[in-house]
């Protein structure tokens, strides 16, 4: 795990007889960050810049990377219960929250079942809903085409193209994103992606949200940022520009930017 | 030996380049290029094929279930099943349903019930995951796939073995009446196979039923590492698994030389293992359909089937198909038996873009010059 900032702990925790791996950072208030399914490096570059202001904690989901497996996952709803009592066992009890794409759907999904636990949302190319603009299937992608079409600028798109083609060179990252990709599919496989009946719910959220997506997104494109928007109209919207799907590590200072003004 | 006879029920009247810009044959082939009329005809043609097994005295004839593909024609093996139920006296091996596709199992139970009750007991019931593919199809999560068939196997045979009415609350399958009409002739229930490429879970879990185990689609050397594997995790089970017990599947084409075979076959199995076989990797095996471990050795290896760029002569090499003339199938599939201990012989006859006649011509010579030197065996 390499950061130019404050150093990053790592360590597992148990929460209910179910070990989490948690990483966490910095000072100040509790920021608690969602990870999307394709993350496998650990520490997004934004979260270096956030770790100055906040106390960031960043968990590998139930099931995903090097946290054990929850039997009791089988959506997105029962992991907003799993992260509860994470919640619980950590003495956090009304963290920000800044979720990406799979993550920005939990972390909706967390307001919503729990909006008093929530002190901001930040939503950053969030799945969870449907917008009827056309989008890849990420089931039928590749490594290295999930790459190509999960980053924008093109120094980011080569790396993580060379990255994904080397991944089944080193076996302990590919099990996890193995582990990523079952675990992503077995709570987003059908309805692709999104709960259906999550916008009519979103109502429930008391917390300030602000949605933020990237102009080039390929994965999720923009229509969908309008798509939460419209479904939160009390919320705020920031289309960061020349960035795709990974706004947090393709425009980090952009991306802590505005998650700090907004949290401030 | 026993003899069953199997046919995938191609489209063939795609033009084969409607089949060179997609990157799969599966899924997201537009049905559009499914012409009706000509289905009707092939249905007729292959329904003919179908029974000439019955009528060359094959123990059984095979038919099995694929999905939202040219690859076959065949969505619902129940219903081919009940086709040629009545135009057979022959065995009807339906290889199988796919069970956790379905979310009702109970419509296996009964559907294969009433065939095996209609037929007078000559139903083999296959169960199968259905490959990774079908996933897509029906919006099943793949990572549920094991514990689903699981599940739908165990309540299926609960439901023809139980006296009924009784509850099933499963993970999957949720039902506050299991009492299925009608109940199964053969007693306690048609024999079960495990069709599979050759997982380590499946041979383990069809040796401890004491199921019949069917490999498909592999080279020779997998077929012996995978018979031999079936036969010690007998062993483990307490019991010594029979010949008949484990199965064969393979692509066969016989013709009256070995170049005229080449010749016909050659483009057939291209047609088959290239065009009608493929898909994008992650779609083949997608999230969870394998285990993380078992993912990892199939997206490490290059090429293979599905990539649709395998080399025909290659796989025929490496024992994926039997073709020649009557004295080479005979000799090599002689060779095979004794050195592999299978007791059931599934024969693909009908396969990519076979002919009517040349079927019908390689089925003649496989019936009359080789089938009865096995039958000793």
């Amino acid at each position: 795990m390499t950061t130019t900032g404050m150093a990053v702990s790592a360590e597992h925790v148990d929460v209910r007889g179910r070990r989490v791996w948690l990483a966490r950072s910095g000072h100040g208030e509790p920021l608690v960050y969602l990870h999307g399914p394709g993350e496998l490096d650990g520490w997004a570059p934004a979260l270096t810049l956030l770790a100055r202001d906040f106390t960031v904690y960043r968990p590998d989901h139930p099931g995903f990377g090097r946290s054990d497996d929850d039997p009791s996952v089988d959506s997105v709803l029962d992991m907003a219960f799993s992260y509860l009592d994470l919640l619980d066992r950590l003495g956090l009890d009304r963290p920000a929250l800044v979720g990406h794409s799979l993550g920005g759907w939990l972390a909706a999904q967390i307001a919503v079942l729990a909006p008093g636990r929530v002190r901001g949302l930040v939503l950053a190319g969030a799945a969870g809903l449907r917008a009827g603009v056309p989008a890849p299937d990420i089931f039928t992608l590749n490594p290295v085409q999930d790459a190509e079409l999960a980053n924008h600028r093109h120094g980011a798109r080569a790396a993580a193209v060379a990255a994904a083609e080397r991944i089944t060179e080193d076996q302990e990252l590919f099990q996890r994103y193995l582990r990523n990709r079952m675990a992503t599919a077995h709570v987003g496989w059908n309805p692709y992606l999104h709960d259906p009946k999550l916008a009519g719910r979103l109502h429930r959220i008391t917390a300030g949200v602000l949605i933020i997506w990237g102009a080039e997104d390929r994965l999720l494109p923009v229509g969908y940022a309008h798509r939460w928007a419209e479904a939160l109209p009390a919320a705020r919207l920031e289309i960061i520009e020349d960035a795709g799907h990974r706004p947090q590590a393709e425009r980090p200072e952009a991306f802590a930017a505005l998650v700090r003004e907004f949290l401030a | 030996m026993k003899f069953f006879g199997f046919h995938l029920m191609p489209y063939q009247d795609l033009p084969a380049g409607h089949l060179d810009g997609t990157a799969s044959s599966w899924v997201t082939l537009s049905n559009a290029l499914f012409d009706p009329e000509k289905g009707h005809r092939l249905y007729r043609r292959y329904i003919e094929e179908l029974i000439a097994f019955d009528r060359a005295g094959f123990d059984g004839i095979c038919v099995n279930e694929h999905h939202q593909t040219a690859y076959g024609l065949m969505p619902s093996p129940d219903v081919m099943a009940a086709v040629l139920v009545p135009q057979t006296t022959c065995r009807i091996a339906i290889l199988g349903n796919a069970l956790p596709l379905r979310d009702h199992p109970l419509r296996v139970a009964e559907e294969v019930a009433m065939l095996d009750v209609i037929s007078g007991g000559r139903i083999i019931s296959g169960f199968v995951r259905g490959i990774g593919a079908e996933y897509h199809t029906f919006g099943v999560d793949p990572a549920s796939s094991r514990e689903r068939f699981h599940e739908a196997h165990d309540l299926i045979v609960a439901a023809w073995t139980r006296p009924g009415p009784f509850e099933w609350y499963g993970k999957h399958y949720k039902f506050r009446y299991v009492n299925p009409w009608p109940r199964p002739l053969q007693q306690p229930h048609p024999p079960i196979w495990s069709p599979s490429q050759g997982s380590g879970e499946t041979i383990d879990w069809a040796a401890k039923h004491r199921y019949t185990y069917l490999q498909t689609y592999s080279e020779l050397a997998s077929v012996r590492r995978v018979f031999d594997e079936f036969r010690a995790a007998a062993q483990r089970y307490g019991y010594t698994a029979a010949p008949e017990q484990i199965g064969w599947s393979i692509p066969v084409f016989v013709a009256d030389t070995d170049e005229r075979a080449e010749e016909v076959a050659l483009p057939a199995l291209d047609r088959l293992f290239n065009k009608l076989m493929r898909m994008p990797r992650d779609v083949f095996f997608p999230a969870g359909y394998l285990t993380p471990a078992s993912s990892a050795r199939v997206m490490a290896a290059k090429g293979g089937l599905g990539s649709g760029n395998a080399d025909v002569r290659d796989l025929v090499n490496r024992g994926y198909a039997v073709i020649g003339s009557p004295d080479t199938v005979r000799q090599r599939l002689e060779a095979h038996a004794k050195e592999l201990g299978f007791g059931c012989f599934c024969g693909v006859f009908q396969f990519g873009s076979l002919g009517h006649e040349d079927f019908l011509a390689s089925l003649h010579l496989f019936t009359q010059k080789v089938m009865p030197a096995l039958r000793a065996l």
